[in-house]
Formats: C-alpha cells, sequence, structure tokens
C-alpha cells in the first residue's frame, strides 16, 4: 500500500551533466521505445538512486502498512472476516518481500533497507503513523488506502524498470482482493445497525485528512520532477492521482450515506476535477518528520521484530552460502 | 453410530485448530523473516480454515453456527488440549509447538481418512494435503535450527522440554474411546500416540536435540474436559470482543 | 509500549528505542530463484527470489511466498549463483546472435534447463532442456535447439542437478488451493445488499 508521498521531494539533477551522453541517449531512447530497462543495463546514477529510494520506500510502506490492519488481526469478528484480514495483512508482508528482492537488483541489501527504515533513514507511507482506533479503521484501510495505493501502483507498473514492473503486476493482481474484501466489509457496516454505521462514519473522519496526504504535497508546492517522468520513474502527479482516487470513490462513499469532512469537496463541473480544502500540508510534514501519533510505536515494533527474528536468520546463516544480487 | 462420541471427537480437533490457528495468526508481520512470516500466517490460516469446515459439520449435527460456537462460547466449553492456548513466547516455542501439534495431526488426519463416518473421511482427504506441507515446513525448520548455534539449539531444547508435557495432553483419551474404536470413526488417541511418537524420533534424531524420557514425562491434561489455563479465557476475550459488540450484527 | 494493537502490548522489551544493537556484518542468507507451473503441460516460469540458507528451505519458504494464490501445480528452486546468464539485447536483437556456435566440447555430459526472456519486463519462462559438458556449451546447445524466428532477450541456463524440484509425493501440496477462495476477489460478493440498501434508501 503506497501511495508516492514524499518520495521525490528534494532530488538534485547535477549528476545528470556528467553521465556518458552515448550511453544516456541510448537509455533514453530505450525509454522512449517502451522497452523496460533491466538490472544489468547501464542507467545514469540518477536513475538507480531514485529507483531505490521509490521501491525501498514502497517496500517499507507494505511491512509497516501491515501494522495498523494488524491491530485488529486477533479481534476480527466472525469466522471469514478472520481468516480474510490474516490474508490480507500476510499479503502486506508479501509485497514488502517481493519489493525489497526488485529494489536489491540495483544493488541495496534487503538488510540494509530495513536497517535505514529502523533507524528513521528512510520513510514511508505516512498514513501509517495514524492509529486504528476500531475494527472500522481496518475496514478503511482495506478499502479506501488500498483503492489509493491501487491508483498509484497501476501508473507504476507502466513504469520503466522491469523488476519494479514485475513486483507491481503480481502485487496489483492481489490487491483486487484487498480492495473488494474492503469494501464487502463497509457494506455491512454501512448496511448494518446504527453502531456499526457509526463506527465507519468516524474511521472516515479521522482518516480523511491522511488519506489527502497520501498521494504527496500538491505539485503547486512539490519538487519538479521533469525528467523522472521523461524516464518513467514517476508515472503521475500528486494532483492528477489524488484527482482519480477522488473521482472514483466519493461517489461510493456518499452513496453509502456517509459524510466526508470537507464541506468545499465537489467535482467542478467547468475542468471536471474535484475541487477541496487543501489539506495541512505542515501536518504532513510534520509526521513525515516523526512527529505523528503512531511513528515511534511502527518502528519500535519493526526494530523487535527484527531483533528477536536475530537469532533465527544468525542459525540458518551457512558458510556456503552467500548472499547475491537477484537477477530479475 | 454414536453421534455423541462424534461430536465430541469433532469439537476437541476444531478447537484445536481454532486456538492454534489464532495463536499462530499472532505472528503475522512480526516474523523471523519475510518469507517465514508469509508461510507462517499461510499455516495459520489453513488451521482457522480447517477448524471451520469441522463446525460447519458440527452444525449438520444439530450444533449452532461455526460464528456462535467459535466466539460465543467461555473457556470451559472449550475442547482444546492446554498446548495450543499458550502464549507464543519466542519463535522457538512457536515453532516446536508447530512442530509437535502438526506432526500429531496429519497423523489423525491420515486415520481419519479412513473413518466410518463418511463426511469426516472426505474431509480428511483434503486436510491431510494441506497438512503435507505443514508437516515439511516444520521439520524442515527443527532440523535447520535443531543443528545450527548454541543458541538456536538450547532455545529448542528449552521449548522442547517445556512444551512435552503439555503435547503429550494432546493424547487425552476421551470418555467415548471405546465407541469411537469399536465404531471404526477414529482408531484412538493411543494409537495416535504411538505412530507420533516415532515421527518424533525420527526428526529429532537428526538434529542434535535430546528427547525427555517419554516415561518420566506427567502429561498435562484437562483441555479435552473444558478445564484451561489461565491462558484461554484472555485469548477468547479478545478474539470475540468486536463480534461480542453486537452479536446480532452482521460483520 | 501502550498500543491498540493487543499483539503490541504483550511483545517483550528488546533492546533500545531507535538503536540496531551490534551485529555481524550482514545477517542476510543465500538468494534462491523461484520457477512455478501453473497448470500441467504449461511451461515453468520464474516468478522472483526468497533469501534462504540452502536449497530444500528455499523451497519450503518458496511455496506460501509465491503460490498461495492463483494456479500452481508444481515448483522449483535453484541457488541463483548457479543461474548461467546470456547478454541481455534490445530492439530487434536477438540474444542467440551473441552466443558463439563453437565451443569447445568438453567430456562427460550433464542435462541443462534453458530459459528465455521473451520480451524485456516479462519473466523468464522455460523453453526446454539440453545435454552439454558445460554452461557455454548449453547456451551453444540451446541456440541449435531453441533458436528461431523470435527474439529472445536474454537466455538462461540452470544445470538440473542444481535444481530442487517438488517430488511426486508432493504433487498434492496445491490439492486444496483452489478451494482457498477467501484470497480472491470473487468471494467478496457485496452487491446485492448493497443494491437493496440503495433501494430502501431511495423509496
Amino acid at each position: 500500500m503506497y501511495g508516492g508521498g514524499n518520495t521525490f521531494e528534494g532530488i538534485k539533477t547535477d549528476s545528470i551533466a556528467q553521465e556518458d551522453p552515448v550511453k544516456l541517449a541510448e537509455f533514453e531512447a530505450r525509454i522512449e521505445r517502451g522497452e523496460k530497462i533491466e538490472p544489468t543495463d547501464w542507467m545514469p546514477a540518477l536513475y538507480r538512486k531514485q529507483l531505490i529510494r521509490m521501491i525501498e520506500q514502497h517496500a517499507h510502506s507494505e511491512i509497516i502498512g501491515a501494522l495498523p490492519e494488524g491491530t485488529w488481526i486477533t479481534r476480527a469478528p466472525g469466522f471469514k472476516r478472520k481468516i480474510s484480514l490474516m490474508a490480507k495483512v500476510q499479503d502486506e508482508v508479501g509485497h514488502g518481500q517481493l519489493l525489497y528482492s526488485a529494489a536489491e537488483t540495483l544493488g541495496k541489501t534487503r538488510e540494509q533497507m530495513i536497517d535505514d527504515l529502523i533507524t528513521g533513514k528512510s520513510k514511508y507511507s505516512n498514513i501509517f503513523n495514524y492509529p486504528a482506533f476500531t475494527w472500522a479503521d481496518s475496514c478503511f484501510i482495506s478499502w479506501l488506502v488500498d483503492a489509493g495505493a491501487i491508483v498509484n501502483q497501476l501508473a507504476n507498473a507502466k513504469g520503466s524498470y522491469g523488476p519494479y514492473c514485475r513486483a507491481l503486476d503480481r502485487i496489483c493482481a492481489e490487491e483486487s482482493f484487498h480492495l473488494k474484501y474492503g469494501h464487502h466489509c463497509v457494506i455491512y457496516l454501512a448496511t448494518g445497525t446504527q453502531k456499526q454505521r457509526d463506527m465507519f462514519q468516524e474511521a472516515i473522519n479521522r482518516w480523511w485528512t491522511p488519506m489527502m496526504h497520501f498521494f504527496g504535497p500538491s505539485d503547486k508546492i512539490s519538487a519538479h520532477t521533469e525528467v523522472l517522468m521523461r524516464w518513467k520513474v514517476k508515472m503521475s502527479s500528486n494532483d492528477d492521482m489524488r484527482n482519480q482516487f477522488l473521482d472514483m470513490y466519493v461517489p461510493k462513499i456518499w452513496e453509502l450515506g456517509f459524510t466526508i469532512p470537507d464541506e468545499n469537496l465537489k467535482k467542478n463541473p467547468e475542468t471536471g476535477r474535484w475541487d477541496y480544502t487543501e489539506p495541512d500540508w505542515e501536518e504532513f510534514k510534520r509526521v513525515i518528520n516523526g512527529d505523528g501519533p503512531c511513528n515511534k510505536e511502527r518502528l519500535e515494533v519493526r526494530r523487535i521484530a527484527e531483533e528477536r527474528g536475530r537469532w533465527v536468520r544468525q542459525a540458518l546463516k551457512k558458510a556456503q552460502t552467500k548472499y547475491t544480487v537477484p537477477l530479475a | 453410530m454414536n453421534e455423541t462420541a462424534l461430536k465430541e471427537l469433532l469439537y476437541k480437533i476444531a478447537d484445536d485448530q481454532l486456538i492454534l490457528g489464532h495463536r499462530n495468526s499472532e505472528w503475522t508481520g512480526f516474523g523471523p523473516l519475510l518469507e517465514e512470516d508469509i508461510a507462517f500466517s499461510s499455516m495459520a490460516q489453513d488451521k482457522v480454515g480447517q477448524s471451520h469446515a469441522l463446525y460447519q459439520m458440527l452444525q449438520t449435527l444439530g450444533e449452532k453456527d461455526p460464528d456462535t460456537v467459535a466466539f460465543m462460547r467461555n473457556a470451559d466449553q472449550f475442547h482444546n488440549c492446554i498446548l495450543v492456548e499458550l502464549p507464543n513466547g519466542e519463535y522457538d516455542f512457536s515453532l516446536i509447538r508447530h512442530f509437535l501439534y502438526d506432526t500429531a495431526e496429519a497423523i489423525r488426519f491420515e486415520m481419519l481418512s479412513e473413518s466410518s463416518y463418511q463426511p469426516l473421511a472426505d474431509i480428511s482427504k483434503k486436510i491431510r494435503a494441506e497438512l503435507r506441507y505443514h508437516t515439511l515446513h516444520a521439520n524442515t525448520w527443527v532440523k535447520q535450527l535443531g543443528s545450527a548455534t548454541e543458541e538456536s539449539i538450547s532455545r529448542l531444547q528449552r521449548s522442547l522440554d517445556s512444551a512435552m508435557p503439555y503435547a503429550l495432553g494432546m493424547f487425552e483419551e476421551s470418555p467415548f474411546e471405546k465407541d469411537l474404536i469399536s465404531s471404526k470413526i477414529f482408531g484412538g488417541e493411543q494409537a495416535l500416540k504411538e505412530r507420533w511418537i516415532k515421527k518424533i524420533e525420527a526428526v529429532i534424531s537428526q538434529t542434535q536435540l535430546r528427547l525427555p524420557d517419554w516415561k518420566a514425562l506427567q502429561p498435562v491434561t484437562g483441555g479435552r474436559t473444558g478445564k484451561h489455563s489461565e491462558y484461554l479465557q484472555p485469548l477468547l476475550d479478545e478474539m470475540s470482543e468486536v463480534f461480542k459488540i453486537d452479536p446480532t450484527a452482521e460483520w | 509500549m501502550n498500543s491498540l494493537d493487543p499483539r503490541v502490548n504483550r511483545l517483550p522489551v528488546v533492546g533500545k528505542p531507535g538503536e540496531i544493537s551490534p551485529k555481524a556484518p550482514l545477517d542476510q542468507l543465500g538468494t534462491f530463484e523461484v520457477f512455478v507451473q501453473p497448470k500441467e503441460g504449461k511451461p515453468f516460469q520464474h516468478e522472483g527470489i526468497v533469501h534462504a540458507p540452502d536449497v530444500e528451505m528455499a523451497f519450503v519458504l518458496a511455496k506460501e511466498a509465491f503460490t498461495r494464490r492463483f494456479m500452481c501445480v508444481s515448483l522449483y528452486v535453484c541457488d541463483t549463483r548457479n543461474v548461467y546468464v546470456s547478454p541481455l539485447t534490445e530492439a530487434t536483437a536477438n540474444a542467440y546472435d551473441l552466443i558463439s556456435d563453437t565451443v569447445e566440447k568438453t567430456g562427460g555430459k550433464t542435462s541443462f534447463e534453458i530459459y528465455h526472456l521473451p520480451k524485456r519486463g516479462k519473466q523468464h519462462v522455460h523453453a526446454g532442456t539440453v545435454q552439454a559438458g558445460s554452461p557455454q556449451e548449453a547456451m551453444a546447445e540451446a541456440k541449435r535447439m531453441f533458436k528461431n524466428d523470435k527474439t529472445v532477450y536474454n537466455i538462461w541456463a540452470v544445470r538440473t542437478s542444481d535444481i530442487r524440484f517438488t517430488s511426486a509425493e508432493e504433487k498434492d501440496l496445491w490439492l486444496t488451493l483452489s478451494e482457498k477462495k477467501f484470497r480472491d476477489a470473487s468471494d467478496y460478493k457485496g452487491g446485492d445488499k448493497l443494491k437493496e440498501f440503495l433501494e430502501r434508501n431511495n423509496a
């Protein structure tokens, strides 16, 4: 579950000038033709760096994203929900596994990435720094955060880096289960008792701002990324993705009789795009930088999992097996 | 056919699977290695799924629906053995419990695939296939960690020693044992236990772990008759927390 | 920790927040390539990798990482270091054209599995088996046997003996896979309930 967030903040393009112009032209021509880049191909340093940064953030967002919904894994109501939520959270871990593998093909080990996550060096989707207070919050995540992630991931699956695209094809196929499962849970809350309806309305009220943050800062204030668009690293602007999400899901939320806590939210008949109140981008920055309601807990849980598992991994190490960069 | 005996059998197996599946699901997202996190979660899902299938079978025999049975009973109405309700501890304990329990479960369903109660025989063939992975997984891991580092060997040994009395509680006999055997519904706990010991010995002998002296062990029983440890009721309270907000609601 | 997640509240206290205690330079395991056969009669295709200490454990871990949903009848794994890789080509260039026809023939032959990359960005697919004395010879042999007018962008060769296959008795590992509908979107049909709700609301 990844919406792009702040992946491309503060990039420097100076290094491109030092690249071999012939190789750079061949590389750009390959992308222009619609061919994918594979791990053994020559690539500009900036391309490698930004891809690692993006895929790594995406992978972290999966394993950290497993935690808010995991809050309800032992309490899911009824057999059907119990098994489904287990499978759903498991998929998030699985997505992490696939994405770390894709990032590894670019030369950074999984362990280094996880260390950078735990020490706060690399980021993950901000939305997972918010708490899942009730069962309904987990339903909000399964339906709408996953829906948002699908918008971003479908766009990225058309990107230029082969291993990332392969991982995303697999992930998007699995996400269709998440989306349907989440919607199914929400339909049951919406058509259920008043208490159930209230639970979901409260979840919307809590999660709307982080959901709007999910796709990253408004285009007006976010970094310019033309070169990354040309290299098909970044596939869609933050505002375009946000708009696409609103277009697909606001009517579905309204249809169920729920309200969204933004009185300016409406589709503008002239532009065909959604008008809304800009979410508080200062809050976004504050939370990204560590000051959200759950940042500490999320990283602590991940750190403790790594530490508790260390004796296992060390016991498994064998002299004859060595770490190797994956092929594809 | 003695229906009471059959129901008692189905309840104890289904309760074991549900409670252990629930316990093992606690590892999802917290596992020692991403790949193992996924594998362990799948097996937890299998267990909960298997218990659901058996509760459905109980429903055809006149019992309440699976959700009510699973989410609305109290600890003293559960028939699971105490082994499965113990807290997860560290990964070594969870792994050893998985190894001890799933080895028995695989043999149990192999025996049940020849049950005279046809619906049970049919479903057992499927469950047996699923369990093939569970025992492959358990054996591979125990062999790896049971002969690796000083730390991994001593951790597994400690867990094996502490789990074993509870593991023997899996074979606590039912009051209907003779009926089940004579009506060929199930071959009995004693036969199961003997086969289980052989399998456990075969795997442990390939490691640097030691098995305790079987004769000196005192099995921890009581679970099959609803006498549980202090850990089961809190587990059930947690499991049904949302369900009980409104048990008549559809979730 | 004081968490909303009861599981988190049960976690033991380990180490210090934000710090990773000293550890070996790399406790990362080996890398193993995973191949899956979706259906009887279909070729195996490359699905990804797992980290594992050896090929046996890689098989066990790959099973749930890659075949817990969709179709699968068989699975195998091999150490990444045992995959011999041809150069990668682009546009209309065939990777086989970069493979030399004349390689020194060596003595004892063993079998190699050959895989093709049919398009950049897609997965490597099993093309067939050849007998050869070395990986170079296997590539040349593959060129003789499998090269046709379809462009291949990359070729892999793996010694058959380096692969951990699914055994005949293990085939029923996937027996109940098609019944695990809870992992499929199709198992979550809320349409009727939604329609009824909307009709009631609009009435």
